[in-house]
C-alpha cells in the first residue's frame, strides 16, 4: 500500500504536521493565559508579535492545521469505510484539492491583515 | 497501535484502553476539524488579529461564557488529541525504555502544566477593561 508512494508521503507529514502543532499549541495556550497578568503584560506581549514574522508562522500554522484536518478525515474514512483503503491515493488527492479551496481563501485573508494596513 | 481498518484496530489492540484511544483520536478528530478551523475562521481569517487584537478585546472574549466553553472543550480535546499523538510517536521513535519513560514524564508533565494554566485563565480569572 505504501513503498514511498502517496500513502507513505501522507503519511510522515500528518505526523510532523502534528508534532508541530501541538508544539505550537502549548505555546499559544501559555500566551493567551498570560492575559491575566493584565493589560500592561498583554499589550507589551502583543507590540512585541507584532513583527510580520510572528504573522507570517501563524500562517504556517494554520497551514499545518488544514492538512492535519483534511488528511485526519481521509484516514477515518480509510478506517471506517469498505472502500477508503482501495482508493486511498486518489483521497489524498481530494485532500489536495480542498486543501487549495479552502486554503487559498484563508491565505489570502490572513496575509492581508499581517501586511495590509487595517480597518 | 499502527492499524489501518477498525475491524485489524479492534483485533490489534493491546488492551481496552489501547483500543479507547484509538477511537477517540477519530472522535476527537472530526469534532477538532470544526473547532479548530471555526477558531481558526473567528480568530485569524474575518477577523484582523493584525491590527484589533488588544486586552479589551481579550476581556470581552475571556468573559464570554460561551467562549469560555468552546475554548476549554478546544482546549482538552486538542491536547488529549495531540498528546496521544506524540506518545504513539515517542513509542515509534525511542527504542531505549528508559529514555521513552524519561521523555513521557517530561512531555506530560508540561502538557498537564500548560492546560492547568490554561484553564485557570478560562475559569478562575475576573478580567477588568481598561479605563
Amino acid at each position: 500500500m505504501y513503498r514511498g508512494r502517496e500513502g507513505q508521503w501522507a503519511f510522515v507529514l500528518h505526523r510532523i504536521s502534528g508534532v508541530a502543532i501541538i508544539l505550537f499549541l502549548t505555546l499559544h495556550v501559555t500566551e493567551i493565559s498570560s492575559s491575566m497578568f493584565g493589560p500592561k503584560w498583554f499589550n507589551a506581549l502583543l507590540e512585541f508579535e507584532a513583527n510580520p514574522i510572528f504573522g507570517l508562522g501563524l500562517v504556517g500554522v494554520a497551514a499545518l492545521v488544514l492538512y492535519h484536518a483534511l488528511n485526519g478525515l481521509r484516514i477515518i474514512l480509510m478506517d471506517f469505510t469498505s472502500w477508503g483503503v482501495k482508493y486511498q491515493r486518489q483521497l489524498w488527492y481530494g485532500v489536495w484539492a480542498l486543501y487549495v479551496v479552502i486554503g487559498f481563501p484563508m491565505l489570502f485573508a490572513m496575509l492581508g491583515h499581517v501586511f495590509g494596513g487595517g480597518e | 497501535m499502527r492499524a489501518r481498518r477498525f475491524e485489524e484496530a479492534k483485533r490489534l489492540a493491546s488492551s481496552n484502553l489501547e483500543l479507547a484511544w484509538w477511537i477517540f483520536m477519530r472522535v476527537s478528530g472530526v469534532l477538532l476539524v470544526f473547532l479548530v478551523l471555526g477558531h481558526l475562521f473567528t480568530r485569524a481569517v474575518i477577523f484582523d488579529f493584525h491590527h484589533d487584537l488588544n486586552y479589551d478585546h481579550m476581556v470581552k472574549v475571556m468573559n464570554s461564557v460561551t467562549w469560555k466553553f468552546y475554548n476549554w472543550l478546544l482546549l482538552f480535546l486538542s491536547i488529549l488529541h495531540g498528546t496521544n499523538g506524540l506518545r504513539y510517536i515517542i513509542d515509534d521513535y525511542i527504542a531505549s525504555g528508559r529514555a521513552r519513560a524519561w521523555v513521557k514524564i517530561l512531555v506530560y508533565t508540561f502538557v498537564f502544566l500548560v492546560t492547568v494554566f490554561g484553564t485557570l485563565a478560562l475559569w478562575g480569572w475576573n478580567y477588568q477593561p481598561m479605563e
